[in-house]
């Protein structure tokens, strides 16, 4: 239990971030409208709500799900092989996704050096390569006599 | 109401989550966005310089540096952010979602931080690919929700304190009421076929990584070679080097070819007009300079051409003279350009005639274009018409 001496300190730091950072919010809101007209606020505010309900109720729902999904798949396993496992679905969604939205960009690109890569191609090679260490690594994970501590047996 | 919020917040339940967790995400994702603030507040100062603003020249790549740690960290805050975003979600399903004035101001200050910072990365990052689909203006709505954002930030670590003092080192124990909330057993046991918290930071780590590494080699030239999923690739288009806006786009092609055209450099009301076989009697000087954009993709070239300072000197003028640059473009936002007297007077900055051992190619700004150290390529106006001293 901290001392009301020692919480003053915090106090104040929390009183100087809290006004600190409500000033620059106000600044930002205050400054949006002295650039962008009216049709243009309420085309902001439409993709702020639009982008808060795919993150809440579509993108974090269904990772629960693919999560939940991946527990019972994966029960069997040793954890270091689960984090592994996790991980590198981890890593190749993370890749997809931002993968995804350059596949669709390309379809629109208007500069003549801009999009050139054939980004189909280098995640179909990503995903291979990914799949490939995955495995071999599980597989040594999972022959592997060792019943040390692994990765996925501490905490931080 | 309570019972179905509950039974939700159970299903999203997962040892995984904890309020460290929270914390140590948090702390990797005030980094990157304490990055992108400070690295895009240096960018748009030297766009739209303010009174006090300074203009760094060395080290020529200076620009070329904070840009691309600018769009790296971006591109590294998405997946930080949609972790962090995970380890709180069954905050989202609290009943009821507002128990007082405070605590309603507070959700609502979450909201707004949270859906800036997703449509700031998400916007950033389409913006990267010239791509436009939203119906506002990018430059000036990621400018002000900036501001936004990093206020925000401030705001939250202010009101959360407490909770990432007493979380900030590993030994903490999990307060039971927020591992209720977020399904934490807090007792660092890992359940079949879950994967612990340390295991997720590695995971997300690397996630993390895998993306700077796959995306960065188009700012930074020694990751090319890991250059996968990036908008843009090194020593591609004319003469080696990218182009954003086109000699078509710009709708100069027809001026730039002119056989007459020359360059008119304004001092004093007196004007003196050079021929392109003048500027190429003048002394010539190699540079090598990079070409910098706002979207994160970068260049190191060799240009030739006048120095900036001897064309000034050769008209009369002090090298230390503010410009009002003008481009053969009939329209655009950089049509026209000023440049301070730091980068005028700079031994660097050319009128450039060629670039990479040949003339300037017609996408590259021929017949003359400026390029100096340290400005964001907006700046380092193609197709020049004229170049008045202030």
């Amino acid at each position: 239990m901290n001392t009301p001496k020692a919480d003053t300190p915090v106090k104040t730091i929390r009183i100087i971030l809290g006004l600190a950072g409500a000033g620059l919010i106000g600044y930002g809101l205050l400054g949006l409208p002295t650039q962008l007209g009216p049709a243009e606020l309420v085309g902001l505010l439409t993709w702020m709500a639009v982008g808060l309900l795919l993150h809440d109720g579509v993108i974090v729902p269904l990772s629960t799900l693919a999560g939940a999904g991946l527990t019972r798949l994966s029960f069997g396993l040793r954890p270091t092989s689960v984090a592994l496992l996790r991980g590198a679905l981890m890593t190749g969604t993370v890749v997809t996704l931002i993968t995804g939205i350059l596949l669709k960009a390309q379809s629109v690109a208007r500069s003549t050096t801009v999009l050139e890569v054939d980004y189909a191609g280098h995640l179909l090679w990503f995903w291979t390569v990914l799949a490939l260490a995955s495995a071999a690594a599980i597989y040594v994970s999972e022959r592997s006599g060792s019943t040390g501590p692994t990765i996925g047996d501490r905490q931080t | 109401m309570q019972k179905l919020t509950e039974a939700l917040a159970a299903k999203f339940a997962s040892p995984t989550r904890s309020t460290r967790l929270t914390v140590v995400v948090g702390r990797w994702l005030g980094v990157s966005f304490t990055v992108c603030f400070l690295t895009g507040l240096l960018s748009h100062g030297l766009q739209e310089p303010p009174g006090w603003m300074f203009f760094p020249t060395r080290p020529v790549w200076i620009y070329q540096f904070t840009q691309g740690l600018h769009v790296t960290a971006g591109i590294a805050s998405i997946p930080l952010l949609m972790a962090k975003l995970w380890s709180v979600y069954p905050e989202l399903l609290k009943w009821p979602p507002v128990r007082s004035v405070a605590h309603g101001l507070e959700r609502a200050s979450i909201a707004l931080f949270i859906a800036s910072s997703l449509l700031e990365l998400t916007t950033g990052l389409i913006n990267t690919y010239k791509w436009y689909p939203w119906p506002f203006p990018f430059r000036q709505t990621h400018y002000w929700l900036a501001w936004v954002i990093w206020g925000s930030l401030l705001l939250h670590v202010a009101l959360k304190l407490p909770s990432i003092m007493a979380h900030w080192r590993g030994r903490a124990i999990e307060n039971p009421a927020t591992a209720s909330v977020t399904g934490a057993a807090g007792t660092g046991a890992t359940a079949p076929g879950r994967w612990s918290r340390r295991a997720f930071l590695t995971g997300l780590g690397v996630s993390t990584g895998v993306l700077v590494l796959t995306t960065a080699g188009q700012s930074f030239s020694w990751l090319g070679r890991l250059n996968l999923f990036a908008p843009r690739v090194m020593d591609t288009g004319p003469q080696s080097v990218p182009v954003n806006r086109t000699a078509d786009d710009a709708k100069v092609a027809g001026l730039a070819r002119a056989g007459d055209w020359s360059l008119t450099v304004t001092h004093h009301r007196a004007s003196r007009t050079f021929s392109l076989a003048e500027l190429h009697a003048l002394p010539q000087f190699s540079q090598e300079l990079p070409i910098a954009c706002v979207e994160g993709w970068s260049q190191m070239a060799q240009w030739r051409g006048v120095r900036m300072r001897d064309l000034l000197h050769s008209v009369g003028a002090s090298p230390d003279s503010a410009l009002r640059v003008t481009s053969l473009e009939p329209e655009g936002a950089y049509r026209l350009m000023s440049m301070p007297a730091e980068y005028a007077r700079d031994e660097r900055t050319l009128v450039a005639l060629e670039l990479n051992g040949s003339v300037l190619d017609l996408d590259h700004g021929y017949p003359a274009r400026i390029i100096a150290p340290g400005r964001p390529g907006v700046l380092q106006t193609k197709w020049l018409q004229s170049v008045e001293i202030l």
